[in-house]
């Protein structure tokens, strides 16, 4: 489904990632990690089209993704959460997730506006419920998104990408700032949205004990680089990412 | 409580030109025509976040449109009205290519360059704008029956005279521009605006045509500008390139804040304080005579802009709207007043 | 070939002067993210103060000139820390809009005050000029295009080498944490816009001078100031200088040489022009770039 090749990121003198590879299968979730500043949001970033990467290649269901635009991504079935949460404060959760419909919408300023478009409108409301429903928010649905609490507005988020009817989705940190209850919660999401789903999705992540639960397989990035790939279980016992993430000292020991 | 401001509203609306003096209603009408315009304007700002300044190129556009078409060619009103504001929005769709590739202070200030460039057309054009002397504009004509002073309609026990034809004529033309503007505040298009003001970005890789929906609201914006427009030229019956300045943008802008930013009475309301500012300034005692020096009326009410823009903005973003619901708040729930974040927006939930 | 020279000459004069109307907005700019619209209206009471305190009130020029920077800054200062502190998180269209405001108020007041007709400025220079060849150069002119080099030098100096000048660029970036590193934020704040106020007297004394003289039309040539800012590219001092004299040199040189059918007065909206089409090439001016965003 998904193929990036030797992908590099750079600010000016600064590299945010280098020469960075993998593939993500139809129907498998992989999950990136590494210790802060390692590039996982600015790969995301370059994924979403907001960056332009210096060079490698990305390939999404084998055509060329980099050609594409940030607007052409969700017709190309791509669909990403935000860590800052894409979300409206003012409007309801509802509305919110019809916005991750548009892309699917017909009716254009002019129908909208004389009252033409109701039927359309009837059955996006009526997948946006669904998504909502399957993060386990319907009863949100009415609520102005600003009111609710953090963990609430993530799981509208996930709904959001949903309704969007992607192939793939690129989830930005879905658990970060939650407490342990909602983090259980949303992995389980995670992991049925996946499973159950059957949802090809591209994680990045801090949480180790999210992404073990959920990722068939792993990479890592440190500093740019990417330093181990493999199942939950190989990456977590490689001497390099443990090198990585706790210092020179404790790696010793494993 | 909502539900029945609506029907109040529209009672009172039709039953004011009766109430008023001749002076008064003339100043109700051209807010009534002004606020075709800001209905506009509060789609592109309000809906949509865009900054404009150009507003009164719109409206001078379909001003001229409507003349040339009604005066000088001797179009019947039902067809140089709409056409005003097709011209106008032909002119706002022009804006696109530019529009799409550029961000808030860069609009902005292109839409700065509009209203002189546009400006500088009126000036130059005199075939069409009667250069810097001025041009008279024809008075709206429905087949026999015209709008011209003088002219009155009995209807039952009632006469309705020149000022008040123009009116309600204006008032029915703001009643659809509301019901318009209303249900695509509701709609796909509304909502897909509101993203784009908030998280422009977001909202494209979301998948929300963010160019086009700018587009988008520049023509609607526009479209309603040049139907003001053409009402306003023909209310007046005599106008000159320079009223289309850019102090009537601002006049624009001020009173879609003041009314508050994206709501749906907010337009109205907004126009009943800008447009009638000068009318009332004039009427305080301790000012001098126009022209004897000192604080004069126009003077003051550039100040009253600038010092409402600022107030508003500083301590009440959401407008006389926003004071409104904050009076009928105030008996009961605070929480939610407290724990929304949000700003220069429009509750879900307010029907106004 | 003369009027070619003198109006290359007028227009880098002109240039200068918008270079400094540019220079005062992205010093603002720079530090705090606010875009402030009502820098043609300081430059008008930069202008005005000047006059007045020259004229009637009959003090020498030069004190006259230190005491409306002073003025001016302080009216900057308290501007920034009575209406922007306050909502210094709201959206940009917000931010925007006050200055729009404060900026018809204060043009509005000028006018109140002391009337549409055109005053003197008050100035040594006046009229007076010398010859180079054929070509005039005014001293006022000239006097413009010195300032602003001296103006600029010392800006240049004091953004690279100095604390403030780091701490206001700390303070853009990211305010917050700047204010936790112990940087005092809100004296930065007054630092800039006693700074943009100083540079607004300069540049409207500029502008007022020869041929022109402090008039509320003033209010619309300082507009034109903008165009020089959108090309710059906001955030660019060198943009700023750049900008100013491309808009500078298109005002001048169209008002020598646009043809009749362009219009009467075309000058006046061909900076707008000119920058329309630079910005369909270079849509964030040309030295700008298109901001980092945090998605």
């Amino acid at each position: 489904m998904l193929e990036v090749r030797d992908l590099t990121l750079r600010f000016g003198a600064i590299t945010a990632f280098e020469d960075v590879s993998f593939e993500v299968a139809e129907g498998e979730l992989l999950a990136v990690i590494g210790p802060n500043g390692a590039g996982k949001s600015s790969l995301f970033n370059v994924l979403s089209r907001v960056y332009q990467p210096q060079s490698g290649s990305v390939l999404l269901a084998g055509k060329d993704l980099l050609a594409r635009r940030p607007r052409d991504l969700a017709a190309c079935g791509v669909a990403r959460s935000f860590q800052n949460l894409g979300l409206v404060a003012e409007l309801t959760c509802l509305d919110n997730v019809l916005i991750g419909r548009d892309h699917l919408m017909r009716c254009g300023a002019l129908r909208c506006g004389l009252g033409l478009a109701r039927g359309e409108e009837r059955e996006h409301r009526e997948a946006a419920l669904r998504a909502l429903a399957t993060v386990g928010a319907r009863d949100l649905a009415e609520r102005v998104v600003g009111t609710l609490p953090y963990g609430d507005r993530k799981r509208v988020e996930l709904a959001r990408c949903v309704a969007m009817e992607p192939k793939l989705m690129l989830l930005d940190e879905p658990v970060a700032g939650m407490a342990s209850e909602e983090r259980s919660a949303m992995t389980d999401l995670v992991r049925r949205l996946n499973r159950d789903e059957g949802l090809t999705i591209l994680l990045v992540e801090h949480d180790m004990g999210m992404v073990m639960r959920v990722a068939e397989r792993v990479l890592v990035l440190d500093f740019g680089r990417p330093i181990a790939t493999g199942t939950p279980a190989e990456v977590q016992g490689d001497e390099r990412v443990i090198r990585a993430y706790l210092g020179e000292e404790l790696a010793v020991g494993a | 409580m909502r539900r029945l401001t609506l029907p109040a509203l529209a009672v009172l609306a039709v039953a004011l030109p009766f109430a008023l003096s001749a002076a008064q209603l003339t100043t109700a009408t051209f807010v009534v025509i002004a606020a075709i315009g800001a209905t506009g304007l509060n789609v592109l700002t309000g809906f949509a976040g865009q900054i404009s300044l150009g507003h009164a190129a719109f409206l001078g556009v379909g001003a001229y449109t409507g003349a040339v078409l009604g005066a000088d060619h001797g179009v019947d009103a039902l067809l140089w009205i709409p056409a005003a504001g097709v011209a106008a929005g032909l002119l706002g769709a022009l804006l696109g290519p530019i529009a799409l590739r550029l961000r808030g202070l860069y609009l902005a200030i292109v839409t700065l360059g509009l209203v002189f460039i546009a400006q500088h057309v009126f000036f130059n054009a005199t075939g069409l704008t009667g250069g810097p002397q001025g041009r008279a504009f024809p008075a709206v004509q429905f087949g026999s029956f015209d709008f011209s002073p003088g002219k009155v309609l009995r209807l039952g026990a009632a006469t309705i005279d020149s000022s008040g034809l123009y009116y309600f004529l204006a008032l029915i033309l703001l009643a659809a521009a509301t019901a318009f503007t209303w249900n695509l505040r509701r709609s796909r298009s509304g909502r897909a605006m509101v993203a784009l003001r908030e998280r422009e970005t977001a909202a494209a890789v979301m998948g929300v045509d963010v160019g086009r929906l700018k587009v988008t609201a520049f023509v609607v914006s526009s479209f309603l500008a040049g139907i003001s427009g053409a009402l306003y030229g023909s209310y007046l019956s005599f106008a000159q390139p320079g009223q289309w300045s850019l102090l009537m943008s601002i006049q624009f802008i001020a009173a879609i804040i003041v009314g508050g930013l994206g709501t749906t009475a907010g337009p109205l309301l907004g126009c009943a304080v800008v447009f009638a500012l000068p009318s009332l300034l004039k009427e305080l005692p301790f000012l001098p005579e126009a022209g004897s020096g000192g604080l004069s009326a126009s003077d003051l009410t550039s100040i009253s802009y600038g010092v409402l823009i600022v107030a508003f903005l500083t301590l009440q973003p959401r407008g006389i709207v926003g004071i409104a619901d904050r009076l009928h708040r105030s008996g009961g729930n605070d929480d939610h007043a407290k724990t929304q974040k949000v700003t220069v927006t429009t509750p879900k939930e307010a029907h106004s | 070939m003369t009027e070619f020279l003198q109006l290359l000459f007028q227009g880098v004069s002109l240039g200068a002067t918008y270079a400094l109307v540019a220079l005062g907005f992205v010093v603002i700019f720079r530090s705090s993210g606010v875009i402030n619209f009502a820098q043609g209206a300081m430059l008008l009471a930069g202008a005005y103060t000047i006059s007045w305190l020259a004229t009637d009130v009959g003090v020498p020029f030069l004190p006259a000139v230190l005491m409306a920077v002073a003025l001016l800054a302080l009216a900057g200062a308290a501007f920034q820390h009575s209406v922007l502190r306050r909502v210094s998180g709201e959206p940009t269209f917000v931010l925007v809009m006050i200055t729009i405001g404060a900026g018809i108020a204060v043009t509005a007041l000028i006018e109140a005050l002391f009337g549409a007709d055109q005053r003197l400025l008050g100035d040594p220079w006046g009229s007076s000029s010398f010859g180079v060849g054929d070509v005039t150069i005014n001293w006022v002119k000239l006097w413009g295009i010195g300032v602003t080099v001296a103006a600029l030098a010392a800006y240049f100096a004091f953004d690279k080498y100095s604390r403030w000048g780091l701490a206001m660029q700390a303070t853009a970036e990211d305010e917050e944490a700047t204010l936790s590193l112990g940087v005092p934020v809100s004296r930065v704040h007054l630092v800039t816009w006693a700074l943009a106020g100083a540079l607004a007297v300069l540049g409207g004394l500029f502008l007022a001078g020869f041929p022109n003289s402090p008039q509320p039309t003033l209010g619309d040539a300082a507009l034109r100031a903008f165009p020089a800012i959108v090309l710059g590219g906001l955030r660019s001092p060198t943009g700023a200088v750049v900008g100013g004299l491309v808009i500078g040199e298109t005002e001048v040189m169209t008002s020598g040489y646009a043809p009749a059918a362009l219009g009467d007065n075309f000058y006046a909206v061909a900076p707008y022009i000119a920058m329309i089409l630079i910005l369909l090439v270079r849509p964030y001016g040309l030295f700008g770039r298109a901001p980092a965003e945090r998605l």
